[in-house]
C-alpha cells in the first residue's frame, strides 16, 4: 500500500478554500458537529480522499462469494493481456495433477481415457502407415535393379541395407536441431533422431553463433537483414532460423522443402510466444527450456521418395517391348526351325532304302543317324528338297539292304548293266522287263547264276531282241535278198534272181552266230505274184512259190526256222520303176526275227 | 545445466590458446583462429553445488589491443584477461581490453592470468605493476608450460559466475 498516490500539496481545487471561510465563522469546537467542521478545515480535502480509500479498502475485501463472481472474468482479463496467468498457475496445476494421479490414479485414468484413447490409436495408426510404407518401399526397391545396386552396396560397403536405402531414397531429413541463445552463442536445447549422436552440440551452437557474427560483420551492412540463413557443407544444410533472444538451426541432409523453413519460422516464433521470459532472463541456466523438447522434436522430419518414379516405368515400356518382341521372334524362329527339322526328318523316312534312326536338332545344326541302302537316293539330295540345307547337319549312315521296290530295281538295273531301251516292274519278286534288247544282253541275264538281292526270278519274255550290231550286214543282205520267177511260175531262177543256194549259206552262218549269242533265226517268207489273174490262182501261186523256196533252204539252214506267208497281189512291193514293178512282185522275199533259243527261254 | 560464456582475450603471443590447449575439451583446430578469429572449446568445472560449463571463447590475440572482435564478446559472462608477465607492455594492455570487453560485454567477472609463471625470473614485473593487474580482476599467476594455477583460475572464475549472476 505505500504505493498509494501522494497528495498533492498544490492542488488548486476550489472546495477547501471555500470552506475555512465558510465554516470559521461559527467556531464551536465543543459540539461534535463542530469538531467535525474543524477536522474538515483543517484536513480539507485529504479527508475526502481518506474516506475515498477506505471505501475502495472495503471493497477489496472480497468475500469468497464477490470473488467466485469475479474470477472467471479476471482470469479471462488477464489471459488476453499476457501470458503470466499461465506461467504463475503451470506448477500449481502440475503438483495438483500429480497428487491427484497419485492419490486416485483410477479415477484420473477413466477421466483421461476420452482423450487417451483416440490418441493412442492415432499414434498407432500413424507407426502402421509408416510400416507399411516402409516395406512398400523396401518391398520396392529389393525387386528392381536399383535395389540390387543398393544391396551390393550394402554388402560391399557393409552398411546395413536399411541405411542405404534410406540414404538413396532421401528427400531431405532434419538430422540436429539447436536452440541457441542468441546473444552468448549457448545452448539452450538440442534434439536429434534417436539413432543420431550429436557430440559436442554446446560447442557447434558457440562456433555457430561465432561464425554468424564473423559474416555478419565482414558481410552485411544492416544487421537487421538476418545475417547468416543457410549455408551447405557437402550433403548438408544447416538453416538457420533467428528470433530476437533465440535462433533455431537445423541441420539437414538433402534438399529442404520450403514448407520445413516455414516449420522453423513458426517454431522459433512459437518458443518465443512460450518461453519469453525464460528467454530474457536467461543466465546460463538451460533447465528452464527442458519443456521446448517437444518442440524442436516436430522439426525432426524426414521426407523419403515413396513416389513410383514415372520417369523410370516409362523407360522400361519400349524395353519391355523390344523384348517381348525379340521373343516372339526367337519363338517363330524357333518352330520354322523345328518344322523345317520335321520336313526334312519325314522327307529322309518317306525315301526308300533311307531309314532314320535317331535324330536330334540344335539351334542352327542338327545330327542324323540312320541305315542307308546302297542303291538308295542320296540323302543330301532329299534333305536339300526338304528345304533342310541351310541347316548344318551331321549325317552318319550305316549300310543295309532294303527291299523296297524302288531300291530292289535300281538294285537290279544297276547289277544287270545298262539297257536304254528296257524298263523295269516288280511284281512279287519277279522282276518284269518290257521294252526291246540286244539279243546278246538279254542272253547274258538269261545265263546269270545269280539274281540281285530282292530279286526272286525275271520275266524278259516282254523285251524284244535287237540284232547284235556285227550281225546287222548279213540280216541285212539276206533281208533284201529277192527270189524272182517268171510269169506264172512257181520255179526260181528267172533273170536277176538271187541264189538260193547262196541264200542258204548265208542263213546257215546267220543261224550258226546267232545260236552262239543263246539265241536261233526265224527267217520269214513272203511269197508274191503280179496283178495278173486272178486272186485266188494268186494267193495258190505265191504259196507255191515260197513253198519252193523254203523247200530249198531248209535242209541247209544249219537249224534256223523257216516260216512261209502267201500274199498273192494283195500287198505288192512298190518299185521305183513301174516297169520293173510285176517283175519285182512275182518274187519270194525274206525277213529275220531273232528268237531265244530254248535253252535259255 | 549451468552454461557460461567466458571470453579469453590477450594481446599476440600471451598464450591463451596454450593455456586453455591441456585443460578442455578441443573441438575445432587452430585454424578457426586465423580465419573465423575465434575458436570455441568446452571446460567443465566442478562446484561444490554442481557442475559448471564453462564455453570458452577464445579471441584470437591481434597486435592492437582495441581489435578483439567486440561481437564475440557480447554476451560473455566473465572475462579472461591473459597478460604475458615476461612482457611488460601485455600487462598494461590489460587495462585497454578491459575497456573494450566491458563495453561490448558489461561489468562481468574478471579474471586475470598472469602467464608464463614457469619463467618468472624472466618476469619484468614490479609488484606494483602486478598489485595494479590485481584491481582490475581476480589475479592468478598461471604456466600453461606446467599448468600451475591453471585449475584454480578457472574454478575461481566458475566461482565468480555462479556467486555473483550478472545483473543485467
Amino acid at each position: 500500500m505505500s504505493g498509494t498516490p501522494p497528495v498533492p500539496r498544490d492542488d488548486p481545487s476550489p472546495t477547501p478554500r471555500d470552506e475555512p471561510g465558510a465554516t470559521g465563522a461559527a467556531g464551536a469546537p465543543a459540539s461534535s458537529d463542530e469538531l467535525r467542521r474543524l477536522r474538515a478545515l483543517l484536513l480539507g480535502d485529504t479527508r475526502t480522499r481518506v474516506d475515498g480509500i477506505e471505501t475502495r479498502l472495503e471493497a477489496m475485501e472480497l468475500t469468497p462469494e464477490a470473488l467466485a463472481e469475479r474470477l472467471p472474468e479476471a482470469i479471462a482479463l488477464r489471459a488476453r493481456q499476457d501470458r503470466q496467468l499461465g506461467v504463475a498457475l503451470a506448477p500449481t496445476v502440475e503438483s495438483a495433477i500429480s497428487e491427484s494421479v497419485r492419490r486416485r490414479p483410477g479415477e484420473f485414468a477413466d477421466a483421461i481415457f476420452p482423450v487417451l484413447g483416440p490418441a493412442i490409436r492415432k499414434a498407432i495408426a500413424e507407426t502402421m502407415a509408416e510400416l507399411v510404407g516402409s516395406i512398400n518401399r523396401a518391398m520396392e526397391h529389393s525387386f528392381s535393379v536399383r535395389g540390387l545396386q543398393w544391396r551390393m552396396e550394402s554388402w560391399r560397403s557393409g552398411v546395413p541395407y536399411a541405411q542405404v536405402v534410406l540414404r538413396h531414397a532421401l528427400v531431405y531429413r532434419v538430422e540436429q536441431v539447436f536452440l541457441v541463445h542468441a546473444e552468448t552463442g549457448l545452448l539452450l536445447a538440442k534434439a536429434s533422431p534417436p539413432d543420431l549422436a550429436v557430440p559436442d552440440a554446446d560447442l557447434v551452437s558457440g562456433m555457430l553463433t561465432a561464425i554468424r557474427d564473423f559474416v555478419g560483420d565482414s558481410f552485411a551492412q544492416d544487421a537487421a537483414a538476418g545475417g547468416l540463413r543457410t549455408f551447405s557443407v557437402g550433403e548438408l544444410t544447416v538453416m538457420v532460423e533467428p528470433g530476437p533472444h533465440a535462433l533455431l538451426a537445423a541441420v539437414v541432409r538433402g534438399q529442404p522443402a520450403e514448407s520445413f523453413r516455414r516449420k522453423t519460422q513458426e517454431t522459433i516464433e512459437s518458443v518465443h510466444a512460450q518461453f519469453s521470459n525464460a528467454l530474457t532472463e536467461f543466465d546460463g541456466d538451460s533447465r528452464p527450456f527442458e519443456p521446448v523438447q517437444p518442440l524442436l522434436q516436430d522439426c525432426l522430419v524426414t521426407v523419403l521418395d515413396t513416389d513410383a518414379r514415372p520417369g523410370a516405368s516409362v523407360n522400361w515400356r519400349p524395353l519391355a517391348i523390344g523384348a517381348g518382341l525379340v521373343l516372339a521372334a526367337v519363338i517363330a524362329l524357333s518352330a520354322l526351325s523345328a518344322w523345317r527339322w520335321r520336313r526334312v526328318i519325314a522327307a529322309l523316312d518317306a525315301t526308300a532304302g533311307l531309314t532314320v534312326v535317331s535324330s536330334d536338332r540344335g539351334w542352327r545344326s542338327g545330327s542324323i543317324r540312320g541305315l542307308r541302302d546302297p542303291d538308295a537316293a542320296s540323302p543330301g539330295a532329299t534333305i536339300a528338297a526338304a528345304g533342310g540345307d541351310t541347316l548344318h547337319i551331321t549325317q552318319r549312315w550305316d549300310p543295309y539292304l532294303s527291299l523296297a521296290p524302288d531300291v530292289v530295281i535300281a538294285r537290279a538295273r544297276r547289277a544287270l548293266g545298262e539297257a536304254a531301251g528296257v524298263r523295269y516292274a516288280l511284281r512279287g519278286d519277279t522282276l518284269v522287263a518290257s521294252g526291246h534288247a540286244a539279243l546278246d544282253w538279254v542272253s547274258a541275264v538269261r545265263a546269270r547264276a545269280s539274281l540281285p538281292n530282292g530279286v526272286g526270278a525275271t520275266d524278259l519274255s516282254a523285251v524284244g531282241l535287237d540284232v547284235p550290231a556285227e550281225l546287222d550286214p548279213l540280216v541285212r543282205e539276206i533281208s533284201e535278198a529277192r527270189v524272182l520267177f517268171d510269169v506264172g511260175s512257181a520255179v526260181p531262177g528267172a533273170a536277176g534272181s538271187a541264189s538260193p543256194s547262196a541264200l542258204a549259206r548265208r542263213l546257215s552262218e546267220l543261224q550258226a552266230r546267232v545260236r552262239d549269242l543263246g539265241g536261233d533265226v526265224e527267217l520269214g517268207l513272203t511269197g508274191r505274184s503280179d496283178g495278173s489273174g486272178t486272186d485266188a490262182a494268186n494267193a495258190a501261186l505265191s504259196q507255191q512259190r515260197a513253198d519252193a523256196v523254203r523247200a530249198l533252204l531248209a535242209p541247209r539252214a544249219g537249224g534256223a526256222t523257216i516260216v512261209t506267208r502267201a500274199l498273192g497281189a494283195t500287198q505288192p512291193l512298190e518299185t521305183a520303176d513301174p516297169a520293173a514293178r510285176a517283175r519285182e512282185n512275182r518274187s519270194v522275199s525274206f525277213a529275220v526275227r531273232l528268237l531265244l533259243h530254248p535253252s535259255v527261254r | 545445466m549451468i552454461q557460461k560464456k567466458v571470453c579469453m582475450v590477450g594481446v599476440f603471443g600471451t598464450g591463451k590458446t596454450s593455456l586453455v590447449q591441456q585443460f578442455v575439451h578441443t573441438r575445432f583446430s587452430e585454424k578457426y583462429h586465423s580465419t573465423v578469429g575465434v575458436k570455441i572449446d568446452r571446460k567443465v568445472v566442478e562446484l561444490k553445488g554442481g557442475e559448471v560449463t564453462i564455453v570458452l571463447w577464445d579471441l584470437a590475440g591481434r597486435d592492437k589491443d582495441e581489435d578483439i572482435g567486440a561481437s564475440y564478446v557480447r554476451g560473455a559472462h566473465g572475462v579472461i584477461y591473459v597478460a604475458d608477465g615476461t612482457r611488460k607492455e601485455t600487462c598494461e594492455q590489460v587495462a585497454d581490453l578491459q575497456r573494450v570487453a566491458t563495453a561490448a560485454a558489461g561489468a562481468v567477472p574478471a579474471v586475470i592470468a598472469l602467464n608464463k609463471c614457469d619463467l618468472v625470473a624472466d618476469w619484468a614485473l614490479s609488484s606494483a605493476d602486478e598489485a595494479a593487474l590485481a584491481a582490475r580482476g581476480t589475479l592468478f599467476r598461471t604456466s600453461a608450460k606446467s599448468g600451475e594455477g591453471v585449475e584454480a583460475m578457472f574454478l575461481a572464475m566458475a566461482t565468480a559466475l555462479i556467486a555473483s549472476p550478472e545483473g543485467a
